[in-house]
């Protein structure tokens, strides 16, 4: 039945040429897992196309509602929770991912001739998804989009003479607000996924006008060549599969509490950009005064993006064997090392605060069981009746906190909150995860 | 024969996973479209001012003002429910919507007749259909006093079926 139904299509669209155009590229010396990144790229951005789409269904672009509709996605939509959590992680993903994708051509040597055309394609799809990445983290409105997007948007401003225009333009005016949130959602959801589908299309084109590099030696390459179905696409698949459940399993098990609802008024909120943008955030806190502050935020980047526009121009020996290329690979070596370092040092010193204190674990337990945030609220989360706990590591210290759990009244006279009779260990745990909070 | 059967092996498996990845996000995302649209709102409780004033046989109108929920907007709606107090001293709450299709019916005093102006309903005091084309008398609503204030629990009926079904 299938079969005929397949046949009857193929009858009229003549489909077994364009299957055959598809399907049948032969790979330089073979079938190999080391081609998979391209493709888990690709499926990627399928998936992140999906499951934005879906979003978009529920979410409002605008300072009123934007926060509430995510909440809403959240904890009331049917699978809300995991189709914002695909979308989350798998922006992540993706940023993995185009990274290793660049990396294989790199070390490969892949954007040599004739592939310059792929490559450069390739480097604006790459500028594509951190934009994506910038402009997608200010959608949730809340504290660490608004502050994070407030910081991004004033490094325009360091531009000599055009910096202000820049950052008025990047706003949509001089504040961050609600023509900011519409034209940052107008071109995450629909300016850059077109520009995307276009780019993806043309580095594709290329693709298969000039063929895929395969590997580094020449005699390997011409000893073997296999179509690209089935072998290759069973190897994409299955990567894709592991990829794809990685990022589930992500989705279900690791959260990612919205902060709270954005406050421009806010004076004591220290924003931190997602874990992709931590190294070059480190890397500014070196970059200070009117001279060096233009070279970190605007210097320092566009001479990358140009570099890396310019790579095939500049390296323009056709060996492509890395033990031939000691310079191209000494500096691709050193630039990891560089960021590596630098994401370690951020990240040291951004959780260096909260670290592994059993106490905390426990204590957000005991602050479950107890149903305190019937009364309490942290971060958006729980009822109004009592004060709100979102800061209060700040504004409390363990001895207040003790004598408050024991006999609340006797530390603030006319408190409806009940003594809470537990014993030590338990006080201690609910207190370390208070102070915790802040 | 045996690269064929190789061939088609490896793009049956591709096959299956591509198959496999879809149903996992279709699932969740056909959840996701409709799960909202199929939530049912749960009644809620609202004053309607208090009962030592209400004539007898005589149905008055109430505004109660009940909580609404549009997706993530938060609201008050205000319904106008008929209250009446019978000559046995029973009170009855109406939902104000005629059981054929949802028209706002009213009481007419000098018929002493609801009456619908839509398609031309007619019910009693009791909210038995009397004319016209409603499928099931009146809904009545439950309600609670307290005090001397009537308290009434609103829902919403389906209209145009012949049994009571809360939407």
């Amino acid at each position: 039945m299938l079969k005929r139904l397949a046949a009857w299509i193929d009858g009229r669209l003549k489909l077994g040429s364009i299957s055959h155009l598809l399907l049948d590229e032969p790979i330089p010396g073979g079938a190999s897992w080391v081609y998979v990144f391209g493709s888990i790229t690709l499926f990627l951005f399928v998936l992140q196309l999906g499951t934005g789409i879906l979003l978009t269904v529920y979410y409002a672009p605008t300072p009123d509602h934007a926060y509430d509709s995510i909440q809403f996605i959240e904890r009331e939509v049917t699978f809300g929770w995991l189709i914002r959590g695909l979308h989350h992680w798998g922006a992540s993903a993706m940023v993995v991912a185009i990274g290793l994708h660049m990396l294989q051509t790199y070390l490969y040597g892949a954007y040599k001739p004739p592939r310059e055309l792929m490559w450069i394609a390739g480097v604006a799809l790459f500028i594509l998804v951190l934009m994506f990445a910038f402009t997608g983290y200010l959608l949730p409105w809340d504290q660490k989009a608004y502050w994070a997007t407030q910081v991004g948007t004033s490094m325009l401003g360091t531009v000599p003479w055009i910096g202000n225009l820049l950052v008025r333009a990047a706003r949509g005016g001089t504040d961050l607000g609600a023509l900011t949130l519409s034209r940052f959602f107008s071109m995450h959801a629909l300016i850059f996924p077109w520009l995307t589908v276009g780019l993806i299309g043309l580095h594709l084109f290329i693709l298969r006008r000039v063929g895929p590099a395969g590997p580094w030696d020449d005699a390997r390459a011409k000893a073997v060549s296999e179509p690209f179905y089935p072998r290759q696409v069973f190897i994409d698949a299955v990567a894709i599969l592991i990829v794809f459940l990685i990022v589930v399993g992500m989705a279900v098990w690791l959260p990612f509490p919205l902060a709270d609802k954005a406050d421009p008024s806010s004076s004591d909120f220290v924003p931190v950009p997602e874990w992709y943008f931590l190294f070059y955030y480190e890397l500014l806190k070196y970059f200070k005064g009117p001279i060096w502050e233009p070279v970190g935020t605007m210097l320092l980047p566009a001479l990358f993006y140009a570099l890396l526009f310019a790579l095939p121009f500049i390296d323009r020996r056709k060996e492509r064997r890395p033990a031939r290329r000691p310079v191209a690979l000494a500096a691709g070596a050193g630039f990891l090392l560089v960021v590596f370092l630098l994401l370690g040092v951020s990240l040291k010193q951004v959780w260096s605060v909260p670290t592994t204190n059993p106490g905390v674990v426990e204590g957000r337990k005991l602050y479950a069981k107890l149903q305190c945030s019937a009364c309490h609220r942290i971060h958006g989360e729980g009822g109004s009746f009592g004060p709100d706990l979102s800061f209060v590591g700040a504004q409390r210290d363990r001895d207040w906190l003790i004598r408050h759990f024991k006999n609340p009244q006797a530390v603030v006279p006319g408190s409806t909150m009940p003594p809470f009779d537990l014993d030590q260990p338990s006080l201690d745990a609910l207190t370390d995860y208070l102070l915790s909070l802040k | 024969m045996a690269t064929t059967t190789r061939r088609e092996f490896f793009g049956l498996l591709s096959g299956w996973i591509a198959a496999a990845i879809g149903a996992m996000v279709a699932v969740p995302a056909v959840g996701y479209l409709i799960g909202p649209a199929l939530r049912r709102t749960l009644p809620t409780q609202a004053g309607a001012g208090t009962i030592a004033d209400l004539p007898l046989n005589q149905p008055v109108q109430r505004e109660v003002v009940i909580e609404t929920r549009d997706g993530w907007l938060k609201g008050g709606s205000t319904k106008g429910v008929w209250v009446v107090k019978l000559s046995t001293g029973e009170i009855r709450v109406y939902n104000p919507h005629c059981t054929h299709l949802g028209c706002a019916f009213a009481w007419n005093r000098d018929q002493e007749r609801f009456l619908c102006p839509c398609h031309g309903g007619v019910y009693d005091l009791d909210g038995r259909v009397l004319a016209g084309p409603p499928p099931r008398p009146l809904d009545t609503m439950e309600h609670t006093i307290d005090g001397d204030r009537l308290i009434v629990t609103y829902v919403d009926f389906k209209s145009g079926a012949s049994k009571k079904i809360p939407i």
